[in-house]
């Protein structure tokens, strides 16, 4: 009882410790050295699914956390990326407070207009308060694809979700 | 409507303040938090620099730490496969030895007569003095479809400082844009920040933008100017930052230039604290 316990918890703290693991790690989803122009904004879809879905194993602080990390490791200015990451959870905790059932389809909308404000307010912070420049066509590469995964990511983590962690509603 | 009205605003104000289970901060609080930092970490608040180099020092080791295992699994792989052409590696070596060997004695002569040439002309001689060069090794080469930058092992305490050039095997690779106690960031030629004044091997000036892909690319050529492929590029040093004459890389046909280093793959670099003015840095 206490060892199946133990592994439920691991299982729990899995999305939390992967999202860390991106944060910190040289591992990427920025495949440009593979395909010219496929990048991946991964952290999102994870935050948004599991903030959807059961916020209590993916906790604010937790969050606000993993964002500075990656502050860090990818030269932004500090809290940036915590900002762009409080965004999806607010459109995520709005999204579930509102409605009662969810679909891959309602999912993936809600999803488009998270990723929508929380990219307006990532990139207009760096634009004025950073000396970085970006091209507009990339970050709509990294948009356009990291919705077209959605998806498929949602089917992996819904499939962790009732494998591995068991499907009680939060 | 009345009623749509506040569920609206009940969600909205549950959302922001929602707090409790797992929930011990409301993203509210949260939000104001990451704008205190971000303002503090932007406008550059005194306090701010030591607080925010120890934090790089300590995430850049973690991450190293961290990424050993991706870094470890390809090695294996490559270490197995040259265990395998050991022999054919020796044979080729043996040949490359003899060839260098008979190169060697071309390079002496010619060292002797550039270092006399340049007494002549009466023109500063550079010499690569090894006690100003830091050899580091890359801690983190995150890919960032937005920053195509590197961390290395060396920072302040090793005497680098902002701006310094960056090589590997005296091919230039970038310049240092932040400094730690232990550890610097150094942006890479194809980064779409970079900027470096170059001369091509027939005397044209140019600028070497990053595109944010592999390639970087001349602008700022004279007019008229063509280009053509299998030109040399180097550095020409009008910054007074870069040792003018460092190799780069060579042309395309479409003005972009392939560098002698992928930036992909770097794993020890050195840092050139041997700049002609530091006044610049």
């Amino acid at each position: 009882m206490v060892k199946s316990s133990f592994i439920n918890k691991i299982f729990n703290a899995g999305p939390l410790i992967l999202l860390y693991y991106l944060c910190i790690s040289e591992v990427d989803t920025n495949l440009e050295k593979m395909f010219e122009i496929f990048t991946l904004n991964f952290q999102i879809i994870l935050i948004y699914f599991w903030v959807i879905k059961r916020p209590d194993i993916m906790a604010n602080g937790h969050i606000f956390l993993a964002g500075l990390i990656n502050d860090v490791v990818m030269g932004f200015p500090l809290g940036i990326s915590s900002l762009s990451y409080l965004i999806i959870i607010f459109v995520g905790t709005y999204v579930r407070n509102k409605s009662v059932n969810t679909t891959i389809a309602s999912d993936w909308f809600t999803f488009f207009m998270a990723m929508i404000f929380s990219n307006i307010l990532f990139f207009s912070l760096l634009n004025n308060f950073s000396d970085l420049s970006f091209t507009y066509s990339k970050i709509g590469y990294n948009m356009f694809f990291t919705l077209f995964m959605f998806p498929i990511f949602w089917l992996l983590f819904n499939i962790y979700h009732i494998t591995f962690i068991g499907n009680r509603d939060a | 409507m009345s009623v749509s009205r506040d569920d609206f605003s009940i969600a909205f104000r549950s959302a922001l303040l929602q707090r409790g289970g797992a929930q011990k901060f409301s993203v509210l609080s949260l939000i104001f938090l990451a704008l205190i930092i971000f303002f503090l970490d932007v406008y550059g608040v005194k306090f701010t620099k030591p607080v925010r180099s120890f934090l790089n020092d300590v995430v850049y080791r973690v991450t190293f730490l961290a990424s050993t295992p991706t870094r470890f699994l390809p090695q294996v792989g490559k270490d197995i496969s040259s265990f395998f052409n050991v022999k054919e590696e020796n044979e080729r070596l043996k040949l490359e030895l003899e060839k260098y060997k008979s190169l060697e004695l071309n390079v002496e002569f010619l060292t002797d007569e550039n270092k006399n040439l340049q007494k002549i002309l009466e023109t500063e001689y550079f010499n690569k003095n090894l006690s100003n060069i830091v050899l580091a090794k890359v801690l983190v080469d995150k890919n960032s479809p937005f920053l195509k930058s590197i961390i290395i092992n060396k920072g302040t305490r090793a005497g680098i400082l902002k701006g310094m050039p960056v090589t590997k095997d005296n091919y230039l690779v970038g310049r240092v844009v932040e400094t730690n106690y232990l550890s610097s960031r150094v942006l890479l030629l194809n980064d779409l920040n970079s900027r470096i004044p170059v001369t091509l091997n027939e005397g044209a000036q140019a600028i070497l933008s990053g595109s944010g892909k592999n390639n970087p690319i001349l602008e700022y050529l004279p007019e008229d100017y063509e280009t053509i492929e299998d030109i040399n590029v180097f550095a020409s040093g009008k910054d007074g930052i870069f040792t003018s004459g460092t190799p780069i890389g060579i042309t395309n046909i479409d003005g972009t230039v392939d560098l002698f280093i992928d930036p992909n793959q770097l794993s020890f670099v050195t840092v050139n604290l041997n700049v002609q003015n530091k006044g610049k840095l």
